[in-house]
């Protein structure tokens, strides 16, 4: 019997094992449909694991461009001018340096003014990685858990809404942005107050859902979180439509929607703390349900 | 154990990159996939348990990173591997073109995986990602498939380094 059991598994132990492996595979990601405790530990011990060695990464490269920038280009100059130019260089790193720290001085004081504006319970983070594939959209924060950032929580900088906490670890979060396709924001647009649904296209535009065709909407107009929900404060900027479409049959219009953010260049952002309670007027209860990521 | 530490250790690495320096890439949303890469190089060469496991922790890795909530790579990579297993006798693998045309068959295949599974498992018809398969699979597939040589040929070279064993792969056993 065990010399038959023995055999079989030298004849099937390959294919089970792939069976098995692609089957835990599947598990996997009905558990995390389920959102179940223990990935969701484990997803953050890893992350935890890995996350230093990004933020270190990227510090390294930001160094390194910034001596590229400032050094490459003056290596082969000829002797008699190398002293000279080498103080240009130190100048023009000083100068660089300077700039540098002008720029994130107003982009701090923006921030800052941006904060006690708005709301006091908003932590800053910084942006030290991007999702690994381009089919998601998603940026990883230096603050987790430990800091107080849960998920669900909304992500914004001066200029705009940038996403929600998806996934946190003790002092890491991954970030999902407004133009993943599994992001859906509650919107109004600001100068007619039509209400719509905010979801993400990728290629860093978001399309407008739910938007009534009796109700009106132009290109240029502005487009703000509605504050329904919860996660979002109402009246933050999302961005402008871009493009609007009512042809075809149906009660809602198509419009398409470019994020007030650049979230290819983000650096640092604020994540909301306080949990915003929902707006609800008279008029919203009982009609459609939000389609949300928590 | 070294034969299975480094290439996890390696793959973290490839990750890490990918999800910082190579977003200083001038087409920013046109990055090639070196985990992708890698995990061809793993099926090319690695024996099918170790290779397969590490296919999936990649691919978890992936997941983990990412705005996808689901985990669609800890299923795609280790399909990718075991495809690359299966077929690698079948494929000529020595020139450049032959490593180009095998990394952009399995990146638009994998694409297209990953493609179903989004519009099979979102609540809502996604109508907006079928421009995506030209305007984006296919460029990205080609970008990854024209770095493949040179990085099959660097992971041949660390191979050869760190194992000793350059005409056996970094995995074949001895």
């Amino acid at each position: 019997m065990r010399i038959r059991g023995f055999f079989l598994f030298r004849r099937f132990g390959l294919p089970a094992f792939i069976v098995l492996l692609l089957l835990f595979a599947l598990v996997l990601m009905s558990l995390r449909a389920k959102q179940r405790g223990g990935v969701e530990f484990f997803d953050a011990l890893l992350m935890e694991i890995c996350s230093p060695f990004q933020k270190a990464t990227t510090l390294t490269v930001k160094t390194v461009q910034g001596t590229f920038r400032q050094y490459v280009f003056l290596v082969n100059l000829e002797k008699e001018n190398r002293v000279l130019k080498q103080k240009i260089a130190e100048l023009q790193e000083e100068n660089h340096r300077m700039k540098e720290m002008k720029l994130t001085n107003e982009r701090m004081r923006q921030l800052l003014q941006f904060r006690e504006k708005n709301s006091p319970s908003m932590i800053g983070a910084e942006v030290i990685g991007q999702d690994p594939s381009s089919w998601f959209k998603s940026v990883t924060i230096d603050k987790g858990e430990g800091d107080g950032v849960k998920k669900g929580m909304a992500v914004i900088s001066p200029t705009g809404v940038i996403g929600q906490v998806l996934k946190t670890a003790p002092h890491y979060a991954t970030v999902l942005l407004v133009t993943d396709y599994n992001s859906a924001i509650d919107c109004i647009v600001q100068r007619t107050r039509a209400k719509a649904i905010l979801e993400g296209i990728g290629e860093n535009r978001c399309q407008l859902k739910y938007l009534l065709r009796a109700n009106e909407a132009a290109v240029g107009d502005v487009v703000v979180t509605s504050g329904l929900g919860g996660n979002f404060p109402k009246g933050l900027m999302l961005g402008e439509i871009k493009k609007i479409d009512k042809r075809g049959h149906g009660v809602f219009q198509y419009a398409e929607l470019v994020p007030s953010v650049d979230l290819t260049q983000l650096e640092e952002v604020f994540v909301i703390m306080e949990p915003i309670p929902p707006v609800q007027p008279q008029e919203e209860k009982g009609k459609r349900g939000k389609k949300t990521k928590k | 154990m070294k034969r299975v530490i480094l290439p996890l250790l390696l793959g973290v690495f490839l990750l890490i990159l990918q999800t910082t320096w190579l977003r200083f890439f001038p087409i920013h949303r046109i990055r090639p996939d070196i985990l992708l890469i890698f995990t061809l190089y793993l099926g090319i060469s690695f024996q099918p348990v170790s290779g397969g496991i590490l296919a999936f922790l990649m691919g978890y890795l992936m997941d983990l990173f990412s705005g996808n909530a689901l985990g669609f790579y800890a299923l795609s990579r280790p399909l990718v591997f075991f495809a690359a297993q299966f077929f690698r006798e079948r494929f000529y693998l020595e020139g450049f073109y032959s490593k180009f045309l095998f990394a952009f068959i399995y990146a638009v295949l994998e694409g297209l995986l990953i493609f179903l599974l989004m519009n099979a498992l979102h609540p809502t018809p996604l109508g907006g990602l079928y421009p995506l398969l030209f305007t984006f699979l296919l460029p990205q597939s080609f970008f990854t498939a024209l770095v493949t040589p040179p990085l099959f040929f660097l992971f041949q070279m660390g191979s050869s380094f760190l194992f000793r064993q350059p005409e056996k792969g970094i995995m074949e056993k001895v």
